[in-house]
């Protein structure tokens, strides 16, 4: 890096006409990252750390974990445990469903319009979420929903079977909705990258097509599946959007619970509600650092 | 019988003709090269014994019993590939073991042909390496091992020293070739470069736009080209336009200057227009009064290329090139130099375009 | 030919021929259970939006959405806050992501990181400490609704650098902007020239993918504009769906509607760049 310095100096020397000195452009480049800085410093940095200073916070002012040992407190508790529940199931179920989709467009033999409907949809699905998704299952599944009604038609009544919109299997349901296209959008790469010698060499030695996938195609995709999960659930996990529209924020939820604590002190201690939400970012931290070590591996590998 | 033999093999995608009407005959133990530039459907056929593509018409047979329409994996034939298509999760070791493991042999059978491929390759110290840590050459080693290591009837190459330098190309070239014979295994290569063809075959398969130009063994190949395309894709060749004055004796005339060819020039008459062709190294500037053409020429240019020294001549009115080794006390003669080259008959060849089936002496 | 190999080889080819298509038909299937799953809210949503008008099939949601008086400003300032944002966000990311590749490698993997800050810091969680951290001198940025808004704005802009900066980077990368660089500067372009005449048309479609993400996540956002008491489509589609029955169907195929345009269109342009790209070499 040194020497293309000092060839860039004497370029925009002979260009500039008369001798400038390094220094100079060295705070023209940093002038033009300066702006980038600024502005995550003041909106995304400086937010989260005034959450997190008030978080270790005492009520007399001191530094104190104390407001992160009451996390474990009925509410927290529930509604940590709920939103960990729902992440996993939408981030298993969406995987696997993801990855069979990923799979049917390319390995699977369907022809390329499909492929690239699926993306395309993909792109808008996952950016479906919020209002309009919840309101669109409501429609489908709510009590009055068309499929609901459909079900009463055959003699089955849903809700009174045990399910429920507003539960975590109904949660559950819509929040497929857009970790399957995220799995799918993600993973196809990586199927991508699966070279067709690997296949044709496993064959030529004997394999069958089932002990391909087994010794070589998935343990390939193993990191790239596993990452990607672990991003599918961290998407859920910090969603809210979808959750709010759908119950009017009077859920049990982790995310909802934040959100109700903005608008008031429902758990009528400050400083846990600001615990809450690090817990929150410290939960999406560790699965964004796992996601990304995931991802170098599968990188070496699908080169 | 010949070992392996692929009758009347065509391949269609659509309307084109990727191969056609490929007829070969390999014997056993056999080194078989398919030459010739991209898209001439070398690969194809190859894959096609592979098992990868199925031909459109034709058979192909291993030793007596039809493998036409067999599945790839049951034709026991081990393959490398351009790219090395080495399992990017598996170890050396576990990467040779793959098709041991397939055929499900105990595991000690594994480990020691595992070992005895290690060492036919010369990798005793990477055994426990991953392929992103080998080098290409590397690479393309444990992929002969691991396609040696199932004993195959017949070992396919699909240009395995394309991606590699050209010392690297050089040195494994031989090793494989080395291999081959001391095992005795039947092997088809596949490339474009001829020097490789030429260097490491039994017979060469000179293949262009879907059709097999000529087979033969690599002398026969480059002094007895059958068809243009051979003859220029194979060597280096001077060619030029001539016409023939008698075609019993031998005589044609290019530019006013006299040739005399030993090329059989069976349905041509006088007057007929052919393309002579001449390869460089057959010119001297001796005069021995043995050769049948002496032929006046001047000296346009001298390029120094190492072992060889090329001289840029002008016979008549048509470039050639002549090439001649290099030694210090060699007298080349100055530029702009009016000079004399000679040639036998022999080496002028007779290609006539039109037929595509051009002669050389022994035909 | 004996028939036993015949039948043998008839055997194998079937085998052969039979996977293939054995794997097809999954993969239809697997499909087809998936176009459900993912079709059928849709479609019943849009046949919901049909049916405002009793007894008869017609737009009349639709007619009653548009004639809404709150609709028309909340879409509208939601436009706004998406063209200021893109405006922000392309600003500040094209220098950054130019500097960074040409003149400062060792500050990418900073950058990388701040640009997956918007996803370890969820929507809730980040208007959570923006309010408390703005509702107090001397930040005191949340006082008025129009200081709240620039907030806002700046904000969707931050979110969006992640998404901006990927586009931006491919674009660099796809671009060569190094040898690009050079060459314009050693016919004598400044800096100005090699930006305006060589970086940014080159950039076209990445700056459009990046502007059109950007619009996708802002338009229909809801957690950080409802409780910065924001009036933008977000919070309006939720008072929508607990006030009125059939005007959120039509919303819905609206928003799916516009949605599908903004990414049509960089898939759209996209392929056309990239054979620009291809030919030019």
């Amino acid at each position: 890096m040194k020497s293309s310095l000092n060839t860039d100096s004497k370029v925009a020397n002979s260009t500039e006409g008369s001798a400038k000195r390094p220094p100079r452009l060295h705070i023209a480049y940093w002038l033009g990252v300066l702006p980038f800085f600024v502005f995550s410093g003041f909106f995304l940095i400086a937010p989260t750390l005034v959450l997190a200073f008030r978080s270790i916070e005492g009520p007399q002012g001191g530094l104190t974990l104390d407001n992160y040992r009451q996390l474990v407190s009925p509410t927290v508790l529930d509604a940590y445990g709920m939103s960990i529940r729902i992440s996993l199931t939408t981030a298993i179920l969406g995987g696997l469903i993801g990855f069979l989709i990923a799979w049917a467009v390319s390995i699977g033999g369907l022809p390329q319009p499909f492929r690239s409907l699926t993306t395309t949809f993909s792109g808008v699905a996952s950016n479906f979420a919020g209002v309009p998704l919840a309101a669109a299952f409501v429609y489908t599944l709510g009590r009055v929903g068309v499929i609901t009604a459909l079900f009463k038609v055959f003699g089955v009544n849903l809700y009174r079977s045990g399910f429920s919109l507003y539960s975590f299997m109904g949660l559950s349901l819509v929040y497929l909705y857009f970790q399957i296209p995220l799995m799918v959008l993600v993973i196809l790469p990586a199927i991508d990258g699966l070279k067709r010698e690997w296949r044709e060499a496993a064959e030529n030695l004997g394999a069958t097509p089932v002990q391909y996938w087994r010794s070589v195609a998935l343990p390939v995709l193993m990191p790239s599946i596993m990452g990607t999960m672990i991003l599918l659930f961290g998407n859920s996990f910090g969603a809210h959007a979808t959750a709010y529209a759908l119950t009017g924020g009077l859920f049990n939820l982790a995310t909802l619970l934040i959100g109700q604590q903005i608008s008031g002190d429902v758990l009528h201690n400050p400083g846990l509600g600001y615990a809450v939400a690090m817990g929150m970012v410290i939960i999406m931290a560790i699965s964004i650092f796992i996601y990304s070590i995931l991802q170098r591996r599968s990188e070496r590998w699908l080169r | 019988m010949a070992y392996l033999t692929l009758s009347n093999i065509s391949k269609q995608f659509g309307d084109t003709y990727a191969v056609r009407d490929f007829n070969l005959d390999v014997e056993k133990g056999e080194f078989v090269s398919f030459l010739g530039p991209s898209g001439c459907g070398k690969t194809t056929t190859l894959r096609m014994v592979a098992g990868f593509e199925t031909p459109t018409n034709g058979a192909i047979t291993l030793g007596g019993a039809e493998i036409t329409d067999k599945a790839p994996n049951q034709r026991n034939m081990g393959m490398i590939f351009q790219s090395y298509a080495l399992f990017p999760n598996m170890t050396v070791a576990q990467n040779i073991g793959f098709g041991l493991r397939v055929r499900k042999l105990s595991k000690s059978e594994i480990d020691d042909r595992v070992k005895e491929m290690v060492s036919l390759v010369n990798l005793e110290k990477h055994v426990d390496k991953y392929p992103y840590q080998l080098s290409g050459g590397q690479q393309q080693r444990v992929s002969l091992a691991r396609a040696l290591a199932i004993r195959p009837d017949v070992l396919l190459l699909d240009e395995p020293l394309s991606a590699l330098d050209a010392k690297i190309r050089v040195s494994l070239r031989a090793q494989i070739r080395e291999i081959q014979k001391r095992l005795g295994i039947t092997a088809i290569f596949v490339t474009h470069d001829q020097e490789e063809a030429l260097s490491i075959s039994d017979r060469i398969v000179v293949m262009y736009d879907g059709n097999v130009e000529q087979v033969g063994t690599p002398f026969d190949i480059y002094n007895f080209p059958q068809t243009p395309f051979v003859a220029n894709f194979v060597g280096s060749l001077n060619t030029a336009a001539a016409e023939v004055v008698d075609p019993e004796k031998g005589l044609l005339t290019m530019d006013d200057v006299q040739l005399v060819s030993a090329a059989k020039m069976d349905g041509l008459r006088k007057g007929d227009k052919v393309r002579i062709a001449i390869r460089p190294e057959r010119f001297s500037f001796a005069s021995d009064g043995k050769k049948a053409n002496v032929l006046d020429c001047q000296i346009e240019n001298i390029t120094f290329l190492g072992s060889v020294v090329r001289v840029h001549i002008l016979i008549g009115k048509t470039k050639f090139t002549m090439d001649t080794f290099n030694y210090p006390s060699l007298a080349l003669p100055q530029i702009g130099d009016r000079n004399q080259v000679t040639c036998s008959k022999e080496a002028v060849l007779v290609l006539n375009e039109e037929n595509s089936n051009g002669q050389g002496p022994k035909g | 030919m004996s028939t036993s190999t015949a039948s043998s080889i008839a055997v194998k080819t079937s085998t052969v021929k039979a996977l293939a298509s054995k794997n097809r038909f999954w993969s239809g299937v697997i499909f087809l259970v998936g176009a459900l799953y993912f079709l059928v809210p849709l479609a019943t949503t849009f046949y919901w939006s049909l049916r405002a008008q009793k007894d008869v099939l017609g737009f009349e949601a639709y007619r009653r959405l548009f004639a809404d008086n709150n609709f028309l400003p909340a879409f509208s300032q939601s436009i706004a806050n998406a063209i200021a944002a893109i405006l922000i966000s392309l600003l500040i990311i094209v220098p950054t992501a130019y500097w960074v590749t040409l003149r400062l490698p060792k500050l990418r993997p900073v950058i990388e990181f701040i640009t997956l800050l918007p996803f370890v810091i969820p929507a809730v969680v980040l208007v959570f400490g923006l309010i408390r951290l703005y509702s107090r001198p001397p930040l005191l940025w949340t006082a008025t609704y129009s200081s709240s808004r620039v907030l806002l704005v700046c904000v969707y802009a931050a979110i969006s650098f992640p998404y901006v900066f990927r586009s931006v980077d491919n674009g660099l990368r796809a671009m060569d902007v190094r040898g690009l660089t050079e060459a314009a500067q050693s016919l004598g372009a400044s800096w100005g020239t090699i930006l305006f005449q060589v970086i940014f048309p080159n950039l076209r479609t990445a700056l459009l993918s990046g502007a059109l993400l950007t619009f996708a996540i802002v338009i229909g956002e809801l957690t950080i504009a409802l409780y910065m008491a924001q009036h933008t489509l977000g919070p309006y589609m939720a008072d929508l769906t607990r006030s009125k029955v059939y005007e959120p169907s039509a919303m819905a195929i609206v928003a799916f509607a516009i949605t599908w345009a903004a990414l049509g269109i960089i898939q759209f342009v996209g392929r056309g760049q990239q054979a620009q790209i291809a030919g030019g070499h």
